[in-house]
């Protein structure tokens, strides 16, 4: 008797463990999955494709930054680095998505003193941007302090 | 017979190179020097500052800008994703009433040259697309970054924009022109332009 009720004990509490276990794995699997698509991070392959600009000036612009076309998100930033003292951001685009040679990719701030994002306004050239091609015409950010002291102390 | 056929054919070479390297040589910063001259001279030409003169300066000064813009680029860009769907007629009097807006907008600034300076910063090329760098130094010591944007067409370099402040003006009428062909029609695009081209 008393044989029989460790061993059903034990089976309950092997029971219990796995529970606590499969619950842990469950719950690991959502941070990933969280983190994942929180942090934005594409872990089954590259999607779309790359386009690269060169600015002069990207004023606190991120990696994982919206690129936009009339306000619609349409990719993001990949990358940015140092190029020769420029900045050298890569945009990734998603795939159905053709950007035209003269389109012009412009860094703007959301609101006065909000996030910043690339707006690409779209051009009229028949040619495309090839994936890994260079999008020619950018606008640095613009640099709202400067501005403001050029007006406040420009005069004397 | 001979010799004097081989030394005709590297005469001609000769000649030849002597013919294209300079048209080869044609350099954007040094056209945009040029051009930034012939204005600057124009302007601080103290024999066309007379009222009576005003007309003769107002060509010169529209013939200097206007043979270093390619205007039909500049348009194109400036209307983007309409210009496709505009005929060839509409293209040419688009063409015409946008360089006009521009000039009439910028040659008035030009003309209140009041000995700003002109540095030369430098020049990226990049196939037939080139950047040239300049800064305009005003009196009170305060510089503006322009940056012209050059396409090369014939070995001779044409602007199709220009930056000020970092702000493009082909991206500027970009988006105002979209706005306006968005809310009404190009009907009203080029009423308006014409309103504004008419000498007030």
């Amino acid at each position: 008797m008393a044989e029989r009720r460790i061993k059903g004990e034990k089976m309950k509490k092997i029971d219990l463990e796995l529970a606590v276990g499969l619950f842990l794995i469950a719950g690991i699997l959502c941070l990933g999955y969280l983190s994942v698509k929180l942090g934005k991070l594409e872990i089954m392959g590259e999607r779309g494709y790359d386009i690269y600009g060169v600015f002069s000036n990207i004023g606190g612009l991120k990696v994982g930054s919206s690129v936009e076309i009339a306000g619609v998100n349409v990719g993001r930033v990949k990358s940015i680095v140092l190029d020769d003292f420029q900045a050298r951001v890569v945009l990734n685009f998603r795939k159905d998505l053709s950007i035209q040679e003269d389109a012009i990719a412009s860094i703007k701030t959301r609101g006065l003193i909000g996030e910043k994002y690339i707006e690409i306004t779209p051009g009229g050239s028949e040619k495309a941007i090839k994936p890994g091609g260079r999008i020619r015409e950018t606008q640095p950010a613009i640099d709202m302090e400067e501005l403001i002291s050029k007006f406040v102390f420009g005069k004397i | 017979m001979k010799p004097t056929c081989f030394t005709r054919g590297v005469l001609s070479l000769f000649l030849v190179g002597a013919i294209t390297v300079p048209l080869l040589a044609a350099d954007p910063m040094e056209e945009i020097k040029q051009t930034t001259d012939k204005i600057l001279s124009i302007v601080t030409n103290p024999a066309l500052k007379t009222p009576s003169k005003t007309v003769e300066r107002e060509k010169l000064l529209h013939q200097a800008v206007y043979e270093r813009f390619d205007w039909e680029e500049v348009a194109r860009r400036a209307l983007a994703t309409h210009w496709a769907k505009r005929t060839a007629e509409e293209k040419r009097e688009f063409v015409r009433l946008f360089s006009e807006l521009l000039e009439r907008t910028y040659l008035k600034k030009v003309e209140d040259y009041s000995g700003e300076k002109v540095l030369y910063e430098g020049e990226t090329k990049e196939g037939d697309y080139a950047t040239v760098k300049v800064k305009i130094i005003t009196k009170k010591e305060k510089d503006i970054p322009v940056e012209y944007r050059l396409k090369k067409e014939e070995n001779n370099w044409f602007i199709y924009d220009v930056s000020i402040e970092g702000v493009s003006l082909v991206n500027n009428y970009r988006t105002q022109f979209n706005s306006i062909l968005l809310q009404s029609s190009y009907e009203e695009l080029v009423k308006r332009l014409r309103e504004k081209n008419e000498p007030k």
